[in-house]
């Protein structure tokens, strides 16, 4: 048992081996930052540990720009989460609301707010507030997850991802492994068929 | 390697081929604030133009979210945008019926294509050496009114000119009607290969000044003379569609096809015959089967009623075409020519194609009106599986007239003063696509100030001293009126289907502002260009389509034919004395070989050279890719002691080029060919200093009554550079003509 086990993940190990010797080599030419964009391909990741940790899927916890309290506007203003997250009934994405949205209402909404100053910032830069990504799947998965169903479904958008209501910015309380996936696929009679969910 | 170890090392290629597209937090360039709702992961299909070719057929774009990497007030960052993503064919439109061709598909990458101007240019540098500053648009826009105003204050209006490839729907009543009022002549067309020798052929023959449409998916035989209708010329996703339906839409009918050229083009691979010629006698070829039909009594002269009468000698059984005496002249045996006539009379539906290479010799009218009446010999004009013309709807019509390219240059070298004092350059590339004898870019040089309205630096625009960069096509109002292709009358036009990603503006809407902005306003009726298409289509639209609905479907078209008739009075000119043999620049002694240069596949005249996915696609016949060639028939090759892939050069009476061999059993002894499109000198990076260009060894020679280059007329002389690799090496995707190698052996 042991030993399948051990070969099942030899290969990841040879990996890890040779891509901490290709980051020696990387680092002895003092490469370890982002190479210049090059205007025929896009930049890659700015480190080799970045490549590495994107390879095994891991990442880090996002840190927002702003300390949006999801909490306030579900529990206090009652916006649902469709409010903002407008199109998670319309396609594959909820999608994060641009800086526009936030406007609507804190252009006169609790002005004097630091956080609130930080938006005003970008907004009067013309800019959009630089989200970080909190949830998603490694583009090696081949996942593609479509919100739409499911919120026609009435899965509870706290099932997969926690009850943000509680929550100041998004965290991952709830790990979207494929075990998670499929269990809830198996209990509510959803297909399991691979291609379901990996195309 | 097993299935495991497989899984293995694709997952450790995937992995690092993956490295790119996820972004540092910390380096992450800056958002921009949207400019448009949008529903992420929802794609939407809107309808657009491709305006690659003369085509014009109607596209479905793919449009989603993404993120774009912009300039916004002089900041680079990301713009979270609707973006173009793929291109198809619109399946309502009626020329391209839901298809699109190779280079439609790479249509895409001219709006994302990493060399575009992105604003205003003023050039810094001497003409031609390239430094450009960036500038704003209302210092261009100043720069230009200078001009104008300069030259309208000195009363010299006539000095204004614009040289443009030939412009269709709106654009061309706008840019008519816009010199016109401003007291300029009329605009210079350029196109290398272009048309207009058919058309004044179609002219004389049938009353109609245009290209013809082929009924193909009705036909029972097609004889075609050098026109690769199924690859790069007149609307080949229409052609392409019916050949189809010709071949196998009807059960147990599969037509014949026969194709008439020295070289063996991509159509010509479709044929069920191919019947090489002498480079410049299709016509008499023509003719000969005229003669056969005559002398068999399948049909009388008078058949061909007026087309006819345009023959010298028709009325009368073209006594001087017997089969034996067009043998002699177009080296297709007797024996052949009889079986050929026989077959293409008996065969109803039939008709006869020309067009390309046979149009572009000295003779190219001759050549036209032999197969036009041809085609009304058999009675095939106006009918079912035969060819039309397709119907114009009314939107309006621009000033006729024109200036050719040739003549300009020649009067702005002879006088003191340049005729032309301010020159607008649109879609046109004359620097590369002129014979050296034009002397182009020397005569555009005396031009003391030209504007470009260039989307890339090319070598005609590098000489400008401002570039005004047009919007690309899928950020603009598009309109198009189809001049061939289809039987219905149809008006297509479509609304940008994304924003603009750089500091461009939109030519017309430039046009309109210029005119607005003069010390003398020229004041047109329309307030931008959206403003025109809406009025000119307001005729058009009735109680079943109003704008929006035209809008929703990519344009307007008739549902039912409603053509003019295609045999007008016949009114009787005397036949006209052609000359029906063609000249030739270069002693057959020293130059040896026929050249033929051809519309490439991939850039058909060079303009596409910039497409990097139209570099990468493989050549249909050689497999040749982001390179060019010279096709040489093996026994040539072997009396010349060339391999595939030898350096050769390719010399005429005006100049020199290398390039290496492509060795082709489909094509003459006599003849060599090379693709046009590559060896420009500046043209992005992915098609600058690649290969070599034809047209710069060609002669000066042309059609007389058109006054259109004859192309196909230069001789050459090759040998093989010893000791010298090419300077673009011949790239083949497969082992080219294996075939031909072990029948060979």
């Amino acid at each position: 048992m042991l030993k399948v086990r051990v070969g099942r993940h030899k290969w990841k190990l040879g990996v890890l081996v040779a891509s901490a010797l290709l980051a020696g080599v990387w680092s002895l030419k003092g490469q370890a930052t982002r190479p210049d964009t090059n205007a025929i391909f896009s930049p890659a990741h700015g480190s080799i540990s970045e490549a590495i940790s994107h390879f095994f899927g891991y990442r880090p916890e996002p840190v927002q720009p702003i300390a949006f309290p999801h909490n306030v506007h579900v529990q206090d203003v009652e916006l649902a989460c469709m409010d903002c997250h407008i199109s998670a009934a319309r396609g594959p994405q909820a999608s994060i609301p641009d800086i526009r949205t936030c406007w609507n209402c804190h252009a006169t909404t609790a002005t004097d707010r630091a956080e609130i100053q930080k938006m005003k910032g970008y907004f009067d830069k013309g800019q959009d507030i630089p989200w970080q990504r909190v949830w998603g799947w490694v583009e090696e998965s081949h996942v593609r997850f479509n919100h739409a169903p499911h919120i026609l479904a009435k899965v509870d958008c706290a099932t997969c991802h926690g009850d943000v209501a509680q929550m100041t910015v998004a965290t991952r309380e709830i790990q979207h492994t494929m075990e998670f996936c499929v269990t809830c696929h198996k209990e509510k009679g959803a297909s399991n068929d691979c291609v379901t969910c990996h195309y | 390697m097993d299935r495991r170890n497989f899984i293995k090392t694709t997952a450790a290629a995937g992995a690092s081929a993956t490295l790119a597209g996820c972004g540092n937090p910390e380096t992450q360039l800056i958002r921009f604030i949207p400019e448009e709702p949008l529903f992420p992961g929802i794609a939407t299909w809107k309808p657009s133009i491709c305006p690659l070719c003369s085509a014009g057929c109607g596209l479905h774009v793919r449009v989603m979210d993404g993120e774009a990497e912009v300039v916004r007030n002089g900041e680079k960052g990301l713009l979270k945008m609707g973006l173009a993503k793929k291109l198809e064919g619109n399946p309502q439109h009626p020329i391209s019926h839901g298809k699109l061709c190779a280079r439609g598909q790479a249509g895409i990458q001219l709006t994302y294509h990493p060399d575009r101007i992105r604003q205003p240019l003023r050039r810094t540098g001497p003409r031609g050496s390239g430094p450009f500053q960036e500038i704003s648009w209302d210092d261009a826009m100043a720069d230009v009114l200078l001009r104008l105003n300069a030259i309208a204050a000195a009363d010299q209006q006539k000095t204004l000119g614009f040289l443009t490839r030939r412009l269709r729907g709106q654009r061309n009543v706008l840019i008519s009607t816009f010199l016109k009022e401003f007291g300029a002549p009329p605009a210079t067309l350029f196109e290398v290969f272009s048309d207009d020798v058919l058309r004044e052929a179609n002219r004389q023959s049938f009353g109609f000044e245009q290209l013809p449409t082929f009924d193909l998916a009705r036909s029972r035989y097609v004889l075609s003379f050098g026109a690769d209708f199924l690859g790069t010329w007149n609307s080949p996703v229409a052609h392409s569609v019916a050949y189809g339906e010709m071949r196998q839409g009807r059960p147990g009918v599969r037509a014949k096809f026969v194709q008439v050229e020295p070289r063996m083009s991509q159509t010509g691979a479709n044929a069920d015959e191919w019947v090489p010629v002498k480079p410049g006698t299709e016509g008499i070829l023509a003719l000969g089967i005229a003669h056969v039909i005559f002398k068999a009594n399948l049909r009388t002269p008078s058949a061909a009623g007026r087309a006819g009468d345009r023959i010298d000698g028709w009325n009368t059984g073209l006594q001087a075409y017997t089969p034996e005496a067009v043998e002699k002249r177009t080296g297709v045996a007797t024996a052949r020519i009889e079986r050929l006539a026989r077959e293409f009379a008996d065969n109803s539906p039939a008709v006869a194609i020309i067009g390309g290479a046979p149009l572009a010799h000295t003779n190219g009218i001759f050549q036209a009106l032999a197969v036009n009446a041809l085609n009304a010999l058999v009675g095939s004009v106006g009918e079912e599986g035969g060819l039309s013309f397709t119907p114009h709807p009314d939107t309006g019509t621009a000033q006729a007239g024109r200036r050719g390219l040739r003549e300009l240059a020649a009067e702005i070298l002879s006088s003191s003063s340049s005729p032309v004092q301010v020159l607008f350059l649109n879609d046109a590339n004359p620097v590369f696509g002129t014979p050296p004898a034009w002397r182009v870019a020397e005569a555009l040089a005396k031009v003391p100030y030209i504007v470009s309205f260039g989307s890339f630096l090319d070598e005609t625009s590098l000489i400008a001293d401002l570039i005004l960069p047009d919007h690309s096509f899928l950020e603009s109002w598009v309109d198009d009126v189809p001049e061939s292709g289809t039987a219905l009358s149809v008006a297509s036009v479509a609304a940008p289907v994304m924003r603009p990603l750089h500091q461009t503006r939109s030519m017309p809407d430039v046009v309109l502002d210029i005119g607005r902005q003069l010390q003398r306003p020229v004041v047109l009726p329309w307030n931008n260009y959206e403003d025109m298409l809406k009025a000119a289509f307001a005729a058009l639209a009735d109680k079943s389509s109003n704008w929006d609905k035209i809008l929703e479907n990519g344009g307007w078209w008739s549902t039912a034919s409603t053509g003019p008739s295609v045999n007008p009075a016949r009114v009787t000119p005397a036949a006209a004395t052609l000359q029906a043999d063609p000249q030739f620049d270069g002693r057959a002694e020293d130059y040896p070989f026929h050249f033929l240069p051809y519309a490439s596949q991939a850039f058909l005249d060079g303009s596409l050279a910039h497409l990097p996915w139209l570099q990468e696609l493989p050549d249909v016949i050689s497999t040749a890719m982001w390179s060019n060639w010279v096709e040489i028939n093996p026994v040539t090759a072997r009396d010349l002691g060339i391999a595939q892939g030898d350096a050769v050069e390719v010399r005429s009476v005006h100049g020199t080029i290398q390039a290496p061999a492509l060795i082709s059993p489909g094509i003459a002894p006599d003849v060599v060919a090379m693709p046009v499109g590559q060896g420009h000198a500046t043209y992005t990076r992915y098609a600058s200093g690649r290969g070599s260009n034809p047209v710069s060894i060609l002669a000066d020679l042309t059609e007389p009554v058109t006054g259109a280059l004859a192309w196909a007329a230069t001789r050459v002389g090759i040998r093989k550079l010893d000791n010298a690799a090419p300077t673009t090496p011949l790239i083949v995707f497969a082992g080219a003509l294996r075939e031909h190698e072990e029948r060979h052996r």
